[in-house]
């Protein structure tokens, strides 16, 4: 009776990656988690200080006020740019000799550093020289993104749309692309309507990729930085500071390591709880199925 | 239901030069089951589009019931299709898929409906998954119930439905459908590549070719009397052994050599003979035309007599023969060709038939 003896050598075979996610993630995580329990006076005094910087971060009006505004941020880019990016690629020709080009054009405003994405928009928008914003202007609209916090946000959410609906709409372009013909006919000898085509034949088998695009459109917004930093550097006033801007200045600005890090940790722990809820969600749905 | 016809029917596509196709006419009878056969190319797949109505084809060239529905949309022509591949709606219940095409009913003759088709084809018990649940077999069972639940359909297309299905079940899929035809007496157009799908199938069978329908007859009258000389060789199994031939008087003549009898004008022609209308014998005696037996391949057995294909060349054609194998082996022989089975072609087109 031969019996197989389980063989832990093969352990072994995971340790390189062991070692290198150890290096490359867990290590400076933790660095992170260790400098969140310290006050860090110099590199030899160092003071244990248990969950304090947590619970100042949490009480801290600042700190709440920009997950607020970023979470407001959020939701409006989702809810602006998968609607504009299915649309989009609803509206994209499925074959013939302009889908290269367009498809090019598309992926332009990806391919921009988001500094220069930020640029772009800040001359774009200015009331006095800006294309945009002078032209507005010369409508009888008074608009300033400057000293107008509603003006600032109008701006900061039609840039973000400009960089990054594309990505949605390739996305919903490739899940487009994959439904064959025949679920098309088959729906028109059904009668269907273009909206009931929609909702029966195309979305379902966009799910998939729409999951995606919502996580990564939700993970990178919550992220953002660089654009908001040249377009209004969080202003007028705070009204679009952002958590990674608030954790900037904190750590980098006056070097307050302790409350930064655990700033850092609830960050990163809200991303994380925001991604797995919505994850979570989807595939419960499917699993009632 | 609804009885089909197509009168002088063409059609190109918008900018190709060539009709894909010309000049069709076909009655198919209510309550028919049709088949459309024909290799790839042969303007298949246009036919059912201009039928059900995705393509538009000019106005006086396709009645349903006497009703020219040629600029009609696909919806109120009530005609409903069964793809090459399960087409459901993903994110409906199987139930709901069945009733979708009958969305402007009463809730109530939905249900009646949806529970009587979905028993006739034995998938009751699908009733309540998803599609994603379902196997390519059952999702093509469900497929076929949905073309078939709306009461008032006109028109059932089957556009080669059993390609997804393994071979297996094959046989199954097509004993459900010819039933689920026969009960209900539905008019079904079924196209199709594979000349066994067509022939056991329909009632009958119409052979297209580069957008022409060459003939549309019974399945035993194909075979017998194919009306044209590629109806001869694309159906059957191995195909008619065509021959190039002549007609000189009342006879008809093949490589110098007297084989049969027919009424046609003189001139060149082709010869067709079926497989099974023509005997090889091995040796250099006798009667026939002389042939070079170049191989045979055994198919199986009858009492003590093995039967199978026996191929020979005659000057540069090849030809076929499915007979009894005993005696025969290659080199020299000999072949005689039934002469009251004899079809002759000229231009393609049968000459000569009583008819």
């Amino acid at each position: 009776m031969p019996e197989t003896m389980p063989d832990n050598r093969a352990w072994l075979g995971v340790l390189p990656v062991l070692l290198v996610v150890a290096f490359s993630a867990v290590i400076p995580l933790m660095t992170v988690v260790n400098y969140s329990v310290q006050d860090i006076f110099d590199v030899h005094t160092r003071l244990f200080v248990g969950f304090d910087w947590y619970r100042e971060t949490l009480r801290d009006p600042r700190f709440l006020d920009a997950l607020v505004r970023q979470l407001g941020f959020s939701a409006a880019v989702l809810a602006l740019e998968v609607p504009l990016g299915i649309l989009v690629a609803r509206a994209l020709p499925r074959d013939g000799r302009w889908v290269g080009v367009l498809l090019v054009l598309l992926a332009v405003p990806l391919l921009i550093p988001w500094n220069v994405v930020g640029t772009i928009w800040q001359l774009f928008a200015r009331p006095d020289i800006g294309l945009l914003g002078r032209a507005v202007n010369e409508l009888g609209i008074p608009f300033n993104y400057t000293a107008e916090p509603l003006h600032a946000w109008i701006t900061l959410l039609m840039m973000d749309v400009w960089h990054w609906t594309s990505l949605v709409a390739l996305l919903a372009f490739s899940g487009l692309t994959a439904i064959p013909g025949q679920c098309y006919q088959a729906a028109a000898m059904d009668g269907m309507s273009g909206v009931q085509v929609f909702r029966h034949v195309e979305l379902p088998r966009l799910k998939s990729v729409l999951v995606i695009a919502v996580l990564l459109r939700l993970m990178d917004s919550f992220m953002i930085y660089t654009e908001p930093f040249v377009l209004t550097g969080g202003g007028p006033g705070n009204s679009t500071t952002f958590l990674s801007q608030y954790l900037t200045t904190m750590a980098v600005g006056q070097f307050d390591l302790g409350p930064a890090a655990a700033f850092s940790v609830l960050y990163f722990l809200v991303v994380l709880l925001l991604c797995w809820l919505f994850y979570t969600s989807v595939i419960a749905e499917r699993g009632e199925r | 239901m609804a009885e089909v016809r197509l009168d002088n029917l063409s059609f190109r596509y918008p900018g190709a030069r060539e009709e894909t196709l010309s000049g069709l006419s076909l009655d198919v009878r209510r309550g028919e089951a049709h088949a459309l056969l024909g290799s790839s190319g042969a303007g298949k797949s246009t036919l059912l589009n201009l039928l059900s109505g995705l393509l538009p084809s000019a106005p006086g060239c396709i009645f349903f019931d006497g009703r020219d529905v040629g600029t009609m949309p696909p919806w109120p022509r009530r005609v409903t299709q069964v793809f090459q591949f399960p087409v459901l709606y993903e994110a409906m219940t199987v139930a709901d898929n069945l009733a979708f095409p009958m969305r402007e009913l009463p809730a109530a003759t939905q249900r009646q409906r949806v529970v009587e088709i979905a028993e006739r084809l034995s998938v009751t018990a699908l009733l309540g998954r998803r599609p994603a649940a379902l196997t390519l077999v059952e999702k093509q069972l469900v497929a076929i119930a949905r073309a078939l639940t709306r009461p008032d359909v006109s028109l059932v297309l089957l556009d080669e439905p059993l390609t997804a299905a393994e071979p297996a079940y094959k046989w199954r899929l097509r004993q459900t459908l010819k039933a689920v035809q026969r009960d209900l007496g539905a008019t079904m157009i079924y196209v199709t590549h594979d000349q066994t799908e067509a022939l056991t199938f329909a009632d009958r069978v119409s052979v297209l070719h580069a957008g022409r329908i060459l003939q549309t007859a019974a399945p035993r009258e194909l075979l017998e009397e194919p009306a044209h000389e590629h109806v001869g060789y694309f159906v059957g199994s191995p195909g008619m052994n065509l021959l190039d031939g002549e007609i000189r008087g009342s006879d008809c003549l093949a490589g110098g050599h007297r084989i049969g009898q027919l009424k046609a004008a003189s001139g060149p022609c082709r010869v067709g003979f079926r497989p099974e209308w023509a005997t090889l014998t091995s040796g250099d005696g006798g009667d026939g035309l002389p042939v070079r037996i170049t191989g045979m391949r055994t198919l199986g057995a009858e009492r003590e007599h093995l039967l199978g294909l026996v191929m020979a060349d005659l000057g540069s054609t090849s030809i076929i023969t499915r007979q009894v194998l005993d005696g025969i082996s290659t080199g020299p022989g000999r072949l005689r060709i039934r002469p009251e089975r004899l079809v002759c072609f000229r231009d393609g087109w049968r000459i000569g038939a009583d008819a």
